[in-house]
């Protein structure tokens, strides 16, 4: 299940944001959003799940003759 | 009398969710509008000019107009020195800050239609959003 962790500092009021279980690109979408709301992050590093592709794996089919 | 300070660094990026922050640490009554003037403790014009102002009656009676400046980054805070250091113990922009850290989280929560689980270690906050 996708989860997105978020810290908030509260001498500083600084949010951290770690998007997990999201591989690939689509979690660009979660970031996009918060930059939307907080602007430019001071540090955005991807994580080595970032890197993973999404393989959609086709099912092989067998069929028996009577 | 105290002198207005601007915060360049400090940015809130959506005006909804300011609006929403400043009400949750307890300054719901707000003015809005384009280059509103600000006015210090005594009722005396300041040169400064703001498009979200907290009126000095909703504050203290020795506290200066809160004002935010649109920019194009964002809404920027100029907070007289004497609120600076006296607001909500000092703390008024971290305050502020920290309520609009936690608006975010609850605004993507609703975008993305998770659910949060929050919890407090320490001095941090910590916020699941499952989905």
């Amino acid at each position: 299940m996708p989860e997105i962790d978020f810290s908030i500092d509260t001498t500083t009021g600084e949010l951290r944001m770690h998007v997990q279980g999201i591989p690939g690109h689509a979690c660009d979408d979660v970031a996009k959003l918060a930059k939307q709301l907080l602007g430019q992050p001071a540090h955005e590093q991807p994580t080595a799940e970032y890197h993973l592709q999404t393989h959609v794996r086709p099912q092989a089919r067998t069929q028996t003759r009577r | 009398m105290s002198k207005y300070l601007t915060f360049p660094d400090v940015l809130f990026k959506d005006r909804r969710l300011l609006l929403a922050a400043l009400t949750d640490i307890g300054f719901p009554i707000v003015e809005e509008g384009r280059e509103l003037p600000l006015y210090g403790y005594q009722g005396d014009r300041r040169s400064e000019a703001a498009d979200i102002v907290v009126r000095r009656q909703h504050i203290g009676r020795a506290s200066n107009d809160l004002g935010f400046v649109r920019t194009p980054d964002g809404y920027v805070p100029i907070v007289s020195e004497f609120d600076r250091r006296t607001l909500l113990g000092g703390d008024f922009l971290v305050r502020l800050r920290t309520a609009y850290s936690e608006q975010v989280v609850q605004e993507v929560r609703r975008r993305v239609h998770g659910t949060a689980i929050r919890r407090l270690e320490g001095q941090t906050i910590k916020i699941a959003v499952r989905y």
